[in-house]
């Protein structure tokens, strides 16, 4: 691969992901907040305290009970793809600090086969479920995470990329003393596609940690004004 | 009027008359205009957060497709799924106040707004009760209800509203004091009836029935038409609120409102607002510790819940309960001597969404239930994952052209198919809309169950 485009794709292209993403993430989260606060609109039994709310929300996260209790399917699939995704970024972010955890191919094989599954489901179940009407976005997002899923997979499970080498491209970028990205074509799509996911995503619909945080605390919230 | 008759511009129904609707005038310069001032902080401000959520917000899982009773009981027809309805609107969102959809148009989802999309957008929003029980299915909290009250509430700006939630509902009440037009000499003489027929049926009890009292501790304001349809419930308060003897009152249309129906909330917030000043000014006329919600669901989520957040409280210095509170708090206090085997018979219990979903009382109304009644039921599913029972949203005063069978062939189903699983004699629920949807379902299906308040069933059971 041409020598300047590696360049741009390992060193100058992540801070552009990182500014557009940490940017949009932030005026995502923030132009809720300047909007009035509502009406109570609770759903009951809801709460009264934002402690009580707060750590509700949080519970529900992971639990998910409307889709547990309406659709076994889709909570299936939920919980395979953002365990599996959770797990998967998890083992990239400790690039931040270490370069090797021990059993990482191992456990980051499963999380990668799980949310590739997942996402795989996803698809499947928009093509044949007929009760929503989905779009080119919705497909786009979730083909861009296929991609970059599968294509991580191979490179964690073929070990085709040095580990060190990854640890020092990471560190690099962190305290701005960007080097050179491991030159190998598949991990240079694979960064590229998850860097377009990245970008893409806070412009897709309202990313879902802050439409859950909007969204459960306004049914949680039994809470008026005054009195 | 037959169906054939009218444009069909969504399914085979119409909740709508073309005398409202008008389907061949163009309408998209106005629906647009009113869209945008939907979304302004200033006309909106008590909902814009929940409405731009689940406008922004949906990933279009399809999930609360799966919680509706509407969809669910029309035979899944995706018509009727909530996202499908929301997106209706939400197309539209997006191409005109979205940058991306600007940008991308179709590829995120946005669309032009057509003639046929309004009219059918029109229909769409009374499809749709708005339980809110789809919002328990969504992994966000997303509330496609509350899409389709706002959506409704565009239709309202373009003067496209049920005749029945409208001029004889809102105007009628602040015009008339009640909606079904009752006068002060009928009202009067419906309660010397309902007096001397406890009398003759409870022997040595003398009744009282207080009427536009100043300073009573409990004002009790029913739903107006339960003077009409469902006079036992007036009975049951009556006798219940004499055999405790404690200070209370009804009041009458020389009061002001009378009636505590506010079918703004079903369509128009200004509309909600001007009910909701006519009850204030005729409480603080009278001046009670409390106001008392009769049987009503939607009565008691404005005066209850939504009135908090939207009145100062110096204007409303009282406390709002549901009747159903006061029977609970009598029980506990060890007011009410009941025979639970003067109410032998199976009874099940409905829980009304806008008293229990969007109301937050369940445990009250079972307490009274299982104090005054022998063999108690519970429908399953029940409490906040209860299904609508269909009359909501005002649907249970829409029934001309076809509406009757599309609530009867949906909603009605399902909720039919619920109730018999209990093989309950008498179905009780407290609220008159639900009770009169009930009762269109006892005649359309021929089902043979009782339909009551819990106001009778409660006095029935009362030892002397």
């Amino acid at each position: 691969m041409d020598e300047y485009f590696t360049i741009f794709i390992g060193i100058y292209l992540p801070y552009i992901t990182l500014v557009v993403f940490i940017v949009a993430v932030i005026y995502n989260f923030f132009k809720w907040i300047f909007l009035p606060r509502p009406i109570m609109w609770a759903i009951f039994p809801a709460k009264k305290s934002l402690a009580n709310i707060l750590f509700t929300i949080a519970t529900r996260i992971f639990s998910l009970p409307g889709p547990r209790k309406f659709d076994k399917l889709i909570f299936t699939l939920a919980w395979m793809f953002h365990i599996g995704l959770i797990v998967s970024l998890t083992l990239h972010a400790k690039y931040i600090f270490i370069p090797h955890l021990p059993y990482e191919y191992e456990v980051g094989t499963i999380a990668g086969m799980l949310a590739a599954i997942g996402s795989v489901g996803f698809i499947i179940r928009r093509y044949v479920d007929k009760r929503a009407d989905s779009y080119f976005a919705d497909y786009f997002a979730l083909i861009l995470l296929i991609i970059t899923l599968s294509l991580g997979q191979y490179i964690r499970m073929f070990r085709v990329v040095e580990s060190t080498h990854l640890w020092t491209w990471v560190q690099g970028i962190l305290t701005l003393n960007p080097i050179p990205p491991p030159v190998n074509t598949l991990f240079l799509i694979h960064i590229v596609f998850a860097q377009i996911y990245m970008i893409y995503l806070p412009f897709k619909t309202l990313i879902h940690p802050i439409a859950i945080f909007y969204g459960q605390k306004i049914i949680l919230d039994q809470r008026h004004f005054k009195g | 009027m037959k169906i054939e008759q009218i444009y069909k511009v969504f399914d085979e129904y119409r909740g709508l008359s073309d005398s409202k609707l008008h389907p061949t005038e163009p309408k998209s310069e106005q629906f647009l205009k009113a869209f945008r001032e939907l979304l302004d902080k200033k006309n909106n401000w008590p909902f814009l957060l929940p409405l731009r959520l689940a406008l922004e917000a949906c990933t279009h899982c399809g999930t609360c497709a799966e919680a509706c009773p509407v969809y669910i009981g029309s035979g899944r027809n995706k018509l009727y799924s909530p996202v499908y309805r929301a997106d209706m609107l939400r197309k539209i969102y997006k191409r005109y106040f979205t940058l991306t959809g600007k940008v991308f148009g179709s590829l995120v989802g946005a669309k032009e707004v057509t003639e046929q999309d309004i009219n059918a957008m029109a229909e769409a929003a009374y499809r749709c009760t708005i339980c809110r029980r789809c919002v328990l299915a969504c992994p966000f909290g997303l509330d496609n209800g509350l899409v389709m009250r706002e959506m409704r509430k565009i239709f309202a700006e373009l003067g496209i509203i049920p005749e029945e939630l409208k001029e004889e509902g809102v105007d009628n009440q602040l015009r008339y004091g009640s909606a079904p037009k009752i006068s002060y000499e009928a009202l009067m003489n419906i309660l010397d009836f309902v007096r001397g027929e406890i009398e003759e049926n409870r022997k040595n009890v003398s009744i009282e029935i207080p009427v536009d009292k100043v300073g009573a501790k409990y004002l009790i304001i029913n739903n107006a038409g339960d003077y009409l349809s469902f006079l036992d419930t007036i009975r049951g308060i009556v006798e219940v609120m004499n055999y405790v003897n404690v200070d209370w009152t009804f009041n009458s249309p020389r009061t002001g409102v009378f009636d505590n129906v506010n079918y703004g909330l079903f369509y128009s917030d200004k509309d909600m607002l001007r009910v909701i000043r006519a009850h204030l000014e005729t409480i603080n006329k009278l001046k009670p510790e409390y106001v008392v919600i009769g049987e009503c669901g939607h009565a008691y989520d404005v005066l209850g819940h939504l009135m908090k957040d939207l009145i100062p409280a110096e204007e409303r210095p009282f406390k709002v309960i549901h009747i159903v509170e006061l029977y609970d708090k009598f029980l506990r206090e060890g007011k009410l001597k009941l025979d639970k085997h003067k109410n032998a018979e199976p009874v099940t219990f409905h829980d009304s969404c806008k008293i229990g979903r969007c109301g937050g009382i369940y445990d009250e109304p079972r307490r009274v239930i299982v104090a005054s009644c022998r063999d108690f039921r519970e429908m399953y599913p029940n409490r906040e994952y209860n299904y609508c029972c269909g009359g909501g949203g005002g649907f249970a005063l829409m029934s001309k052209y076809n509406f009757l069978d599309f609530r009867m062939k949906t909603y009605g189903r399902l909720k039919m198919q619920q109730v018999k699983d209990t093989a309950a004699s008498t179905l009780i629920t407290i609220c008159a809309n639900c009770k009169r949807q009930f009762l269109d379902m006892v005649s359309y299906y021929n089902l043979n169950i009782n339909v009551s308040g819990l106001s009778e069933v409660l006095a029935n059971a009362l030892v002397y």
